[in-house]
């Protein structure tokens, strides 16, 4: 598939399969179409040129059942400062249609290791206590598929530790994940496969695993990163 | 999703957080008052009554609160990419405009009875003719300028441009609504029989319901990336 803004063409030729309970790590530079790339699969952004399957059916953008059936992580939290966390959570709970009661919302907040901050304003949390928030957010859906952009931006290790094994859990019961990062160590040890954009084109792709730290990283051309790997 | 659900949801939402924060109901009350006040004060009443300019000023001062109101409406869906979540919800874009709409509905309408009260006070105009005819002739063109302020708050807040675009957009669409609605409330406050109300006020109820699905309508292209 492709995907264009005005001239410049974000994605182009972009060919993936991902099986449920498979992780793929997209990794490349800033403006390599990352983004793009989640926006597209999430039905945010119809792609220009191609499309996207599920089970074999193309996604229909403006449908709600595809919506409904993905979920979204980004380095942008997307909670309302003003509110508490469950006013956030009970929210956008509500614009899937559920009503979870006070005990849900509880231990989807446990499952991240934010339940202390449940009554507390979000402006008042740290970065990696609103990110874990945003975590439970997606837990209270349970998404078929998960888009992640830059999840581990701002995460303290504890937070970075809690989205994994979340992740991990989402895997386990055969959810799809996309996860686009810079951080290659991460994304390796997550991810069964992984792909490097480089202007909107898969440069190259493989099976994930942490070994291949260096080949990811010279694809990125970042040296430094490579030698660390290595 | 029951769209009268997210509707609600999202109305009570910005109601709410409105609340707390306080910022652009105050900055609308603050205006009203303030115009009422510097419009009462710089009035020559010996040549000119108060009367015959108060339905003008309500509506102009309407139009500015509301359009200061609608310019903030979209600052917290931006602020830690909020919106991005909710157009990523199974929520029809219907449903959010309609919540959007509604919630900055009832801030225009609560500056609108501030403003009202201000001028008659401020200008020493009798409220003459029943209250609920003063309604009849708000209510439309509170839902219009609500429904129209929505719309481009949106598309203002995702331009480059930002709240500078807002009256550029807008103010030429509503036009139609300062002009009737200027037209009818003058009536009102002159005591005139309903039947010389009804035509103005007709024609608001009009524009109100078109704004309104028209808005609703397009602010799908509004939200698309």
């Amino acid at each position: 598939m492709g995907s264009d803004y005005g001239p410049t063409r974000a994605l182009d030729g972009v060919d993936l399969v991902v099986s449920g309970g498979e992780a793929l790590a997209v990794f490349g530079p800033n403006g390599a179409g990352k983004t793009t790339l989640l926006r597209v699969l999430g039905g945010e952004r119809t792609p220009d040129r191609g499309c996207v399957l599920w089970g074999g059916a193309p996604v229909d953008r403006a449908g709600k059942e595809w919506r409904a059936r993905s979920g979204l992580v980004s380095h942008r939290t997307g909670l309302y400062s003003r509110m508490t966390v469950v006013e956030n959570l009970r929210f956008f709970a509500g614009l899937h249609g559920l009503a979870p009661d006070r005990e849900a919302l509880a231990g989807a907040l446990a499952r991240v290791g934010a339940e202390r901050t449940a009554d507390v304003q979000v402006r008042l949390l740290s970065r990696g206590q609103r990110q874990r928030v945003a975590l439970a957010r997606l837990l209270l859906h349970d998404p078929r598929a998960v888009f992640l952009d830059e999840p581990f931006t701002g995460l303290d290790p504890i937070g970075a530790e809690a989205l994994e094994t979340a992740l991990r859990d989402l895997l386990r019961r055969g959810r799809v994940v996309v996860l686009a990062t810079h951080d290659i160590a991460r994304g390796l040890a997550l991810a069964g496969r992984f792909v490097v954009l480089r202007a909107g084109r898969v440069e190259d792709a493989g099976v994930a695993d942490p070994a291949q730290a260096g080949r990811v990283a010279a694809s990125l051309g970042v040296p430094a990163v490579a030698e660390a790997a290595a | 999703m029951n769209g009268l659900r997210a509707a609600w949801l999202f109305a009570a939402k910005d109601l709410r957080t409105e609340l707390r924060s306080g910022g652009r109901l105050a900055a609308m009350s603050a205006f009203v008052v303030l115009a009422a006040f510097l419009f009462a004060v710089s009035l020559d009443r010996t040549q000119v009554s108060g009367r015959s300019v108060a339905a003008g000023l309500l509506w102009l001062t309407i139009l500015f609160a509301a359009t200061t109101g609608a310019g903030r409406a979209f600052d917290a869906e931006e602020e830690d990419g909020a919106f991005r979540h909710v157009l990523a919800s199974p929520a029809s874009r219907e449903a959010v405009f309609a919540g959007k709409a509604a919630a900055n509905w009832v801030l225009a309408s609560a500056v609108t009875v501030l403003a009202f009260l201000a001028i008659v006070a401020f200008l020493g105009v009798p409220a003459t003719g029943p209250l609920a005819w003063h309604g009849a002739v708000l209510l439309p063109g509170t839902i219009g300028l609500a429904a129209v302020g929505t719309f481009f708050g949106r598309v203002s807040s995702h331009s480059a441009l930002g709240d500078t675009l807002l009256p550029v957009l807008s103010f030429p669409l509503l036009a139609p609504v300062l002009f009737f609605g200027s037209t009818a409330s003058a009536r009102v406050f002159l005591g005139r029989p309903w039947l010389e109300i009804a035509g103005p006020a007709r024609l608001l109820w009009a524009f109100a319901l078109g704004s309104l699905a028209a808005g609703a309508v397009l602010f799908r292209h509004a939200t698309d990336d």
